[in-house]
């Protein structure tokens, strides 16, 4: 029954493309969102992934740092210092602001950085300086290419002047950037110079970071400390809970146009054919037999659909990068395990109509081609 | 293959119900032993297509029983008549109704597959019937690169690849030239004598009458005596004798459909005498 389906697929190249091309264009459409939103969380994350801390702390019931704002006093850095298995500190400064350059408005998460901070500080630099001094900056170089700036000139950062003295590589998404200035430039600025927002710990080689948070939250009281690793996850649940909705709607329409597409291709496929099933079911061809025809030439098509579909997407991810635009998009398992699913659906439920088609067909028309 | 005798008795098949009741077949019984090649004619809305479909287990008849070497196959479930249709007759069809996608190999492969044999064993028995046939160099080839003799004997090869003791032909000759019409006929001539198979074949050709054992005419679902049945020489109607407009003629009895046939016959044999 598979060579039937086979040959019956392929008998006609231009349906055959119809179909697959609608299939993958639809799977591809869910995919390229999922991996949309992968590459969004993956950047999103990617300070404190790149971070080189073990832990961060934060204002007690403050989990994560997008669309979160936390505030703690300074002190809290000595005290932290004091505990042991605590190697070494940084205390930062956190704030959503703009980087401007002229009509050039950016949107940038802004850090204030201590002098010569071992943690937090910009992970990958294209030029210049990694460390921000009074009144310089390290922005994006992706935010510098775009708003035309290079090191030595000037952006605006809450209303003031900030020379660049650092082009920093992987701190912008698709709509955001990082920025680094000196924590007492953001002191400065913004007031509160007693005022950190996070603090970002390294624990001692020997020591368990998951333990060591749970004794900084002991000791310390009024404060959340958790693992770089359950912050970074904390903080990918934060867009999740966010884009959810949004996905399972583009999903949801990928799968009806996938399912129209892939249902009226293989109705049509069948309907052509519905004299040859009749002759089969005359020359003594079970329902059975004709119903796994039908379901396996389904079936085929969406796995054809399914592989364009993915290769597709994933050209596509390819020339975005090589685009330079600041958008990631990340293909991953889990997606192409759900794109898989709902393609499996797809092919299941496209072959409904056809199925109660043959069923109905009545062997004696065979004759006289009735 | 066993041989195998095949027997309706006192079969109607009506179609409708109430006033729009249409009765296809009236009380008809037929048996058609092995190696007898069985020719039915008659008119278009005879019944003929009716008949043939309750003899191969397509259809059901209304009343009436329909036997194979005995047991009674009309009243079996519809789930077992597949089996009976795959293994015990084959189907010779006037359009031919090959699969238009796969080769003529495949397609008389595919019969022998779907009655459980292996692939390999199916293929190899396909292409010994095709190369029986003369068709060894066409093994490969779609059924649109076929000529119309060359369909014919492949759909010949598929209804023999499962060894049926009884082979159902609905109008074999009808989109073939005289030559391959001449050919196939012989085919089927031979399938029954030189393997004892029953050939039951539905047509309006007269050529097929050369072959066939048993000539029955099949005029509003019932048999009627092929003796009494006559050619009208205007329209060429087969026509019952005993309800045709008769004309005697330069000492020659003619026998027409109508009474039309007949006036056009005396125009123009008026018009040859002059």
């Amino acid at each position: 029954m598979i060579m039937l389906s086979v040959h019956n697929l392929f008998q006609n190249k231009i349906r055959l493309s119809i179909s697959i091309g609608g299939v993958a264009l639809a799977l591809s459409l869910i995919l390229s969102l999922n991996a949309i939103f992968a590459g969004v969380e993956e950047k999103i994350t990617a300070y404190i992934n790149n971070s080189g801390a073990d832990i961060f702390i934060a204002q007690s019931g403050v989990e994560n740092m997008h669309m979160a704002s936390s505030s703690l006093p300074a002190i809290v850095e000595d005290e932290v210092k004091t505990i042991s298995g605590v190697e070494f500190v940084t205390a930062i400064n956190y704030v959503p602001n703009m980087v401007v350059v002229g009509d050039e408005r950016n949107l940038a998460y802004i850090i204030g950085l201590p002098p010569d901070s071992k943690l937090g500080g910009p992970w990958k630099i294209f030029k210049g300086a990694s460390q921000p001094k009074a009144g310089e900056a390290i922005i994006d170089r992706y935010v510098a290419e775009k708003s035309g700036v290079g090191i030595g000139d000037e952006v605006e950062i809450f209303g003031r002047q900030f020379v660049v003295a650092g082009l920093s590589e992987e701190t912008a998404s698709l709509v955001n950037s990082f920025a680094f200035i000196s924590r007492s430039d953001f002191s400065t600025v913004r007031g509160g110079a007693n005022t950190i927002n996070f603090l970002l710990v390294k624990a001692r080689p020997e020591e368990n970071p998951e333990r060591l948070a749970e004794t900084i939250e002991a000791q310390l009281g009024n404060v959340t400390a958790r693992t770089t690793a359950a912050f970074s996850m904390l903080e990918k649940k934060v867009v999740k809970d966010m884009s959810t909705d949004v996905i399972n709607l583009m999903n949801l329409i990928g799968f009806l146009i996938g399912l129209a597409v892939m249902a009226l291709t293989v109705y049509t496929a069948t309907l052509s054919r519905r004299s040859e099933y009749g002759v089969l079911k005359a020359l003594g061809a079970r329902n059975s037999y004709l119903y796994t025809t039908v379901i396996a030439q389904a079936l085929i098509s969406v796995v054809i659909g399914v592989a364009v579909g993915t290769i597709f997407t994933w050209l596509v991810s390819k020339i975005i990068l090589g685009l330079g635009l600041n958008l990631t998009m990340n293909i991953t398992a889990i997606s192409l395990a759900k794109v898989g699913s709902l393609a499996l659906l797809i092919g299941c439920f496209s072959a409904v109509l056809p199925i109660r088609q043959i069923s109905k067909l009545d062997p004696a028309t065979v004759f006289r081609g009735r | 293959m066993g041989f195998s005798t095949l027997q309706a008795t006192h079969i109607t098949k009506q179609y409708g119900f109430g006033p729009t009741e249409v009765t296809a077949i009236q009380d008809l019984s037929i048996k058609v032993d092995p190696g007898e090649v069985v020719l039915i004619m008659g008119p278009s809305g005879s019944g003929k297509t009716t008949l043939l479909s309750m003899l191969g287990g397509l259809l059901k008849p209304s009343t009436g029983e329909i036997r194979l070497n005995g047991d009674v196959i009309s009243v079996l479930a519809e789930n077992r008549l597949p089996d009976i249709r795959l293994r015990k007759f084959g189907f010779i069809f006037q359009d031919f109704n090959l699969l238009s996608a796969l080769s003529a190999l495949e397609n008389v492969a595919l019969v022998a597959e779907l009655s459980g044999l292996n692939r390999n064993i199916a293929r190899k028995k396909a292409e010994s019937l095709l190369i029986n046939m003369g068709l060894e160099a066409r093994l490969t080839f779609l059924p649109e690169k076929l000529s119309g003799g060359e369909k014919q004997r492949v759909a010949i090869a598929r209804a023999l690849v499962n060894d049926p003791a009884i082979i159902l032909a609905d109008e074999p000759t009808a989109n073939l030239d005289s030559k391959v019409g001449h050919e196939i006929m012989h085919l089927l001539r031979a399938m029954a004598k030189e393997q004892n198979r029953s050939v039951i074949i539905v047509s309006h050709d007269q050529r097929i009458k050369d072959i066939a054992d048993r000539v029955l005419w099949l005029e509003d679902g019932e048999f009627k005596e092929m003796v009494t049945m006559v050619l009208d020489p205007v329209c060429g109607m087969m026509i019952d004798r005993e309800k045709s407009v008769n004309l005697d003629w330069m000492g020659k009895t003619y026998y027409f459909c109508a009474s039309g046939c007949r006036d056009e016959f005396i125009q123009n044999q008026e018009k040859d005498i002059h």
